[in-house]
């Protein structure tokens, strides 16, 4: 749906984006993720021809916005940073002046309202903009670029400077929205695109850092994979035990954390899978295992990891085509998941 | 453009800075009809019209200055730029906007004529004429505000730039009789607004004068689409 070929963006001497290249399928639900600074935003102007780019290019739907920039700019609808709303104008007149300006073609008058029903700012229509909240203001936002209803999203940073309970209703609505929108969704905020996207691309200093399903990204990176395992059982012959089991490199324990039952954290093999087993061995034995928790990165360290220098090792070694195989071969299972 | 120019009118309307400018420009028509009226004759109606060449020339700055600068410091331009819509069809939409107001008040500038009507016969020959130029000087000089006004994202920066503008304009034709080289003061005349305009005064719509307002509308509106295109390659 989305396909961005070498992208180079040039400011000056700056160096804002350095060949970036990702396709997106259509329907997916991508998080765009990076610290500030990174090249997000500018990717995304670029994307909507807001920005044109020094070098590479863009193509929605098989066009190229060089091109047809009028056609490709029907088929998005872009959420920028900061919402560009009008502070003189009501909710209703503004809505109404971009769908003319979108020259959209649906019935209006339902139209609008469905959307101001979807993002729930009914209750705000006849308000003038400049005296909303920051958070209807950022829903205006999202309704403007619904308008017209085209197929891909783009929103940049769309729950920034939202309360807790906005941040959560926008959420949802970004996950409904992604049953029927190729979504493109920016975010320094990891959790936000854990919940909400597939996956993920990570981008640094205008380099595309990693691509990949965003449940199987940590693991990937993960240097080493160790899982902790909380039982009751006599502390020596429990570690014995798991350091015997086949694929298990290391086991260690971390004490006592409850009368009677132990810590131990157990690291195997990458490819390996050991939780299966190692039910068995504790069961054989009658130990009751209390808890089993995967340890590997998680999203925050591999965003830490991958922006402090550390990522550029494996996008040298891996390459980034490999990363984006990768998510192709996951991206349909985690789908199947979620049904 | 139509969804452009609709929202510029309202903005216009909805804050007092449409409504001052034409209240502005307005009271000055009345204040030199009546001075006109004072003096009994209606030949004196095209001096109505030169001075009120100074005036609006003053006035225009203020109705542009928002014009561009206001979308790029709100970043509201990420909603046009990005919609289906041209940059020329942006410009102009805004262009219309802000000429339309300024219309309104060159057109309700004609009620004292209108009013004179019932009890004289006012030179409706002479005041259509002049009319029509202050149209088309108006026209030439917002276009040139629009242009300076996308140029920054400070409304007085735009404002104080194309009062610089209109200023030149002006007195440029000072200049030229001051000027000794009789081909640099034969091209200064022929860019002076206030030289082109002068025939109006006198009653007279001069073809040539016309075509060059409006190439000054044409060129601006050109330079400001390129300008808006400009920056995204910056």
């Amino acid at each position: 749906m989305v396909e961005v070929k070498g992208l180079t963006k040039r400011y000056g001497q700056n160096l804002a984006l350095d060949n970036v290249s990702f396709t997106i399928e259509e329907g997916a639900v991508v998080g765009f993720l990076g610290p500030n600074g990174a090249g997000k935003s500018t990717t995304m102007n670029i994307i909507t021809g807001y920005l044109s780019a020094t070098a590479g290019q863009v193509t929605v739907s098989g066009k190229s916005i060089l091109d047809e920039p009028g056609e490709v700019k029907k088929l998005i609808g872009y959420l920028p940073e900061q919402p560009p709303l009008y502070q003189d104008m009501t909710v209703k007149e503004y809505l109404n002046f971009m769908y003319e300006l979108k020259k959209t073609r649906l019935p209006r008058e339902k139209h609008i309202q469905e959307i101001c029903q979807l993002v729930r700012i009914e209750d705000v229509y006849g308000r003038l903009i400049g005296n909303l909240s920051k958070g209807y203001k950022q829903r205006v936002g999202i309704a403007q670029a619904l308008i017209g209803n085209p197929p891909v999203l783009i929103l940049d940073e769309p729950t920034v400077g939202l309360d807790p309970k906005q941040i959560i209703e926008i959420r949802t609505l970004i996950k409904n929205l992604g049953q029927n929108h190729t979504v493109i969704l920016s975010s320094h905020i990891l959790s936000e695109i854990q919940a909400v996207c597939h996956r993920v691309i990570v981008v640094n200093n205008g380099r595309l850092v990693a691509d990949g399903a965003t449940d199987t990204l940590a693991h990937d990176f993960s240097p080493e994979h160790r899982m902790l395992l909380r039982a009751e059982g006599p502390e020596q012959e429990l570690v014995a035990a798991i350091q015997s089991l086949e694929h298990v490199v290391d086991a260690y324990s971390t004490g006592e954390k409850e009368p009677g039952a132990f810590e131990i954290s157990i690291e195997a093999e990458p490819d390996a899978d050991v939780r299966r087993p190692l039910f068995r061995l504790l069961a054989e034995k009658g130990w009751p295992m209390l808890a089993l928790k995967n340890t590997d990165l998680t999203l925050e360290d591999l965003f830490l990891r991958l922006t402090s220098g550390a990522a550029q090792d494996y996008a040298a070694q891996e390459g980034p085509e490999e990363a984006l195989d990768n998510t192709e071969e996951q991206a349909p299972q985690r789908k199947e998941e979620d049904e | 453009m139509k969804a452009i120019f609709k929202r510029e009118i309202r903005a216009y309307f909805n804050s007092p800075i449409g409504y001052v400018c034409v209240a502005a420009l307005l009271a000055l028509y009345g204040f030199y009809y009546f001075q006109v009226m004072a003096l009994g004759s209606t030949s004196y109606i095209s001096a109505v019209y030169s001075t009120m060449f100074t005036f609006c020339m003053m006035v225009i700055p203020i109705i542009t200055m928002r014009s561009m600068a206001d979308d790029q410091k709100n970043k509201t331009d990420q909603a046009l730029l990005t919609a289906p819509v041209g940059v020329t069809a942006i410009v102009l939409g805004k262009f219309l906007a802000c000429f339309f107001v300024y219309f309104v008040a060159s057109t309700l500038g004609l009620l004292p004529a209108a009013a004179m009507n019932f009890f004289a016969s006012p030179a409706w020959g002479e005041i259509i004429g002049n009319y029509l130029g202050t149209l088309l000087y108006g026209g030439a000089m917002i276009s040139i505000g629009v242009f300076v006004s996308s140029l920054t994202v400070s409304q007085i920066i735009a404002a104080i730039g194309t009062f610089a503008m209109s200023v030149f304009l002006m007195y440029i034709d000072m200049l030229a009789s001051s000027m000794s080289n009789p081909v640099l003061s034969t091209l200064v005349e022929w860019i002076s607004f206030n030289t082109r305009y002068t025939t109006f005064t006198q009653g007279m719509f001069s073809v040539s004068s016309a075509v060059f307002f409006l190439s000054v509308v044409a060129v601006f509106v050109f330079l400001t689409a390129r300008r808006i295109e400009s920056r995204r390659w910056s």
